[in-house]
This record gives C-alpha cells, sequence and structure tokens, in this order.
C-alpha cells in the first residue's frame, strides 16, 4: 500500500517537472519563430522605406534634370540662336572677318545642336516620347559625333515596350555608366547591347578601359555604382557590376519581364510617378 | 551531520554565494534584476532567521511569515519593472498592496505567525506567481527582442518562477497528507530542496545573463 503511494506521488512529481519543462521548451520554440518571423516583418519595412527613399531620390533626380533640360531649351540655346541670327547680321568687307563670322556661326550652330540634344537626353518626357531604344541610338550617335569615345549598339530580339518607368530606369543606368565611362575609364570602346526575349531583357554596357577592383570584399563601389544596383532594385532587375583593372567593366542588368510588368503597368505599390 | 542537515547547511552555503553573486554584479544589472539581486540576499537572511527561529521558538512560522511577503514583494516589484503595459503595472502593484495588508492581518489574528504556517497568505501568493510569468511570457512573444531568448536574464527569472511556483502547489498537497498520515517525510524534504536547488540555479542563470544583456523589456 505505501509503496503504492509513494509511486503515486513521484509519478505525479514527475508528470508536473514533465509538464513545467515541457511548457517552457514549447515557449523557447515558439519564441524562436516569433522572433524570426518579427525579424522577417522588420526587414520588409526596412526594405520597403529603402524603397520609398529611393523613389523620392530619383523623383527629385528627375525633377531637377528636367527643369536643367528646360533651361538649355527655353534660354540657353534661344540665346545662342540669337547670337548666331546677330552674326548673320554683320557686315563685315574683309574676308579674313568674313571667314571667321561664319565659323563662328557653325561654331554656335553645333552647340546650339548639341545643347538640343543633350537637353533631350535630360528630359523625362523626350525619352517617354522616343523609347529606350531610340534614345539611346541618339546618345550613342551624339557621343560619336563628340569624338570622345568609339560606341558601338547592337539589339538582339524583338524589341517591346518595357513601360515608361523601367525604359527611364534603364536609360538612367546607362548614362551613368556612359559618365563613369568617359570620366574615370580612358576606353576607347564602349558597347551597348540590348537582348529582347520572352522570357529576359539585358542591357549589356562594356567598355575597354582600365577597370577597377570588384567583389565582396572590396569597398570600391561607388556612389554611382551603388545608385545602378539601387535603381535596377527599384524596378525588380539585378544590376551586376564584373570589372578587372586593366581588362575594362561589364555592367549587365537582368531584368524579368514578369516582375517588370508589376512596376510598368503603374498598378505595383512601388511604381514611382 | 545527518544528510538534512548537510543538505541545509548546503542550500545555505548557496544562498549565500547567490547573494555575493548578485551584489558583486549589482552595477552591471538594470531595476528589475537589482531588485532581484537584493532579494537573494534577503531569502539568505530569511534562511538564517528560520534556523534561530527554530532554536528559539522550535518552528520557523515567524521566518515563513516574513518570507512569504518579502520574497512575494521583491518578486512581483520585478515583474512591475519587466512588464510594459500599463494596465498589468497598475494590477501588480494593487495586488501587491492587498496581499501585504492581508498578509499582515493573517499574521496577527488568522494564522498567529508565532505557531502557525502562512498558508493563507502562500496559496494566493502563489498563484499570483503563477499568473505573472504567463503574462511575461505572453508579452514576450508578442514583442520579441532581437536578443536570443537563452541570452535573456528576463525567461530565466521567468521560468524559475513559474517552476518554483507550480510546483509548491504539489508540496503544499504532499505537506497536506504527510501532515495526516505521518509518511513519506524524507521524500517531502528531498522534493522540497531538489525544486529550491533548481529555482537558485535558474536565479543564478537569470542574474548571469542580466549581467551580460544589452537590451531587455525593462530598458
Amino acid at each position: 500500500m505505501q509503496a503504492d503511494e509513494l509511486e503515486l506521488m513521484i509519478l505525479s512529481t514527475t508528470a508536473l517537472f514533465v509538464v513545467v519543462i515541457g511548457f517552457i521548451i514549447y515557449f523557447v520554440v515558439l519564441y524562436r519563430n516569433r522572433q524570426l518571423k518579427h525579424k522577417q516583418e522588420q526587414e520588409a519595412l526596412q526594405s520597403a522605406f529603402n524603397q520609398e527613399l529611393l523613389k523620392t531620390q530619383i523623383e527629385i533626380q528627375e525633377q531637377t534634370l528636367t527643369y536643367i533640360s528646360n533651361e538649355i531649351h527655353d534660354n540657353i540655346t534661344q540665346v545662342l540662336s540669337f547670337v548666331k541670327l546677330n552674326l548673320g547680321l554683320v557686315n563685315s568687307e574683309t574676308e579674313t572677318n568674313k571667314k571667321k563670322i561664319t565659323e563662328s556661326r557653325d561654331l554656335v550652330s553645333q552647340s546650339i545642336n548639341d545643347l538640343r540634344n543633350l537637353s533631350k537626353s535630360l528630359s523625362f518626357e523626350h525619352i517617354n516620347q522616343l523609347g529606350l531604344v531610340k534614345t539611346i541610338e541618339i546618345e550613342t550617335d551624339r557621343i560619336n559625333n563628340s569624338g570622345l569615345l568609339n560606341v558601338t549598339l547592337k539589339i538582339d530580339g524583338e524589341i517591346y515596350p518595357l513601360g515608361e518607368q523601367c525604359e527611364l530606369v534603364l536609360f538612367r543606368i546607362f548614362q551613368e555608366a556612359l559618365n563613369n565611362t568617359l570620366k574615370y575609364s580612358k576606353a576607347k570602346l564602349f558597347k551597348i547591347n540590348l537582348q529582347y526575349s520572352a522570357e529576359l531583357f539585358n542591357l549589356t554596357l562594356e567598355d575597354d578601359g582600365i577597370g577597377f577592383l570588384t567583389g565582396p570584399n572590396v569597398k570600391s563601389d561607388g556612389l554611382g555604382l551603388r545608385n545602378m544596383k539601387n535603381r535596377a532594385a527599384l524596378i525588380g532587375a539585378d544590376a551586376n557590376i564584373d570589372s578587372v583593372p586593366g581588362k575594362g567593366c561589364r555592367i549587365k542588368v537582368i531584368l524579368n519581364p514578369l516582375k517588370l510588368r508589376l512596376y510598368a503597368d503603374g498598378a505595383h505599390q512601388d511604381r514611382f510617378s | 551531520m545527518n544528510p538534512i542537515n548537510t543538505i541545509q547547511y548546503f542550500y545555505s552555503i548557496i544562498l549565500l554565494s547567490l547573494a555575493i553573486f548578485g551584489i558583486l554584479i549589482y552595477k552591471k544589472l538594470n531595476t528589475p534584476f537589482k531588485i532581484l539581486s537584493i532579494s537573494t540576499v534577503a531569502a539568505f537572511l530569511v534562511n538564517i532567521a528560520a534556523t534561530l527561529c527554530v532554536k528559539r521558538f522550535h518552528t520557523n512560522a515567524p521566518a515563513l511569515h516574513v518570507e512569504g511577503l518579502s520574497l512575494f514583494i521583491f518578486y512581483s516589484l520585478i515583474y512591475y519593472y519587466l512588464f510594459t503595459n500599463k494596465i498589468i503595472k497598475t494590477i501588480v502593484i494593487t495586488t501587491v498592496t492587498i496581499v501585504s495588508v492581508f498578509a499582515v492581518v493573517n499574521a496577527l489574528i488568522l494564522q498567529p505567525f508565532l505557531t502557525v504556517f502562512p498558508t493563507n497568505v502562500n496559496l494566493p501568493t502563489f498563484a499570483i506567481l503563477t499568473i505573472l510569468p504567463l503574462l511575461l511570457f505572453r508579452q514576450m512573444l508578442l514583442s520579441p527582442l532581437k536578443t536570443p531568448l537563452l541570452d535573456q536574464g528576463a525567461f530565466w527569472y521567468n521560468a524559475a518562477i513559474l517552476f518554483s511556483s507550480t510546483t509548491q502547489f504539489l508540496i503544499i498537497g504532499l505537506s497536506n497528507y504527510q501532515a495526516r498520515t505521518h509518511r513519506f517525510q524524507a521524500y517531502l524534504f528531498y522534493l522540497w530542496y531538489v525544486i529550491l536547488f533548481i529555482f537558485a540555479a535558474l536565479v543564478a542563470l537569470a542574474l548571469f545573463k542580466a549581467g551580460k544583456e544589452k537590451e531587455n523589456y525593462a530598458s
């Protein structure tokens, strides 16, 4: 009898210990799950915040570029046209002066053209009107005419519209890359390749310049390179930047059309106006 | 020296070590764990007082009256600082006030402190100290910290209180049975000390982790 009671006591004690310890273990597991979920929520919030910040930055940048573009178009080119007109009205009897005036008029005309082209490449509306391919073609011609760099453009596949926002972002990435090449790379050749396929759209920009170190352990990602990656992320694309010192630089922007549509149709919450 | 005395002395040494440890890391702790550190000193002093009471009055009931109330106040105050919800904080403070008044009345009238154990106070305090850890666990689940759970002092403290208070009901039940039948006294004694040692270990762990942590619910 006493042995049975002792057994019951031990059993009840053990049962209680097991229940309490089991509860604590269950809580530990539950807490870890909650912690993970909480972390994911925090990361999602942070990511949304970063996206908003990036959108705002790009909007401000676009506004500034549009303002500059309008100023060039409406003010500076007008003044230059007036100068050109005045030069045409100047009467000169000596051949040397006439020649100088004609040269000056040509130079002013060239400046007006260059400024108009620059104004167009800066203008958001102009890019939207012409589309990505045409705008890149104009830009390519402009750089080739300047003689600063030999730019080649290759288009693979059937061209389809990517949507206003996406094309603008892609064009800005292209501009950033071209600008970097002109400023730092000492390159002679700049290759542009646009690949259109049903599954993927690729924009590849390649130069034969001095290159630079890249990789996870290298802190060489300047603001421009980071901007390219951030801009690409904004339209759901990946921007890969490969470069080796002495072997040029290659920037590849890969866009999934399925993701792209979310941004292009304007219905996606991350679309910027 | 018989095994029972050995265990009691050993437990006193454990309490003294815990109190010294609490004092040593006192400055590193934040408010709730500072209170926990003070409570370890109080627990040691009450333990000494209990031994003296047995020698003087042949019962440790007076020490248990003091211990029951003082530790309840300490532990509840720790919860007061750990909780973030203002309503729960108010409930904790109100409960502490009511229980304190009742404990004094109980010690003077209902269960005279020189002769009778304060079961009238212990039962509700154990019940409250079972509910408070569950509420804190809930709060922890609703707003988890970045710190891993096992590195949080609050978790170990909460586990200590939950373990201690739930097992107290078993101890009380078994004590009643033992009082009627005069059986299994040794079993009850050993079980009681096993619980006390586990509780002391969990409190030590809580103090140790709290001394290291950078974020917690009280900060």
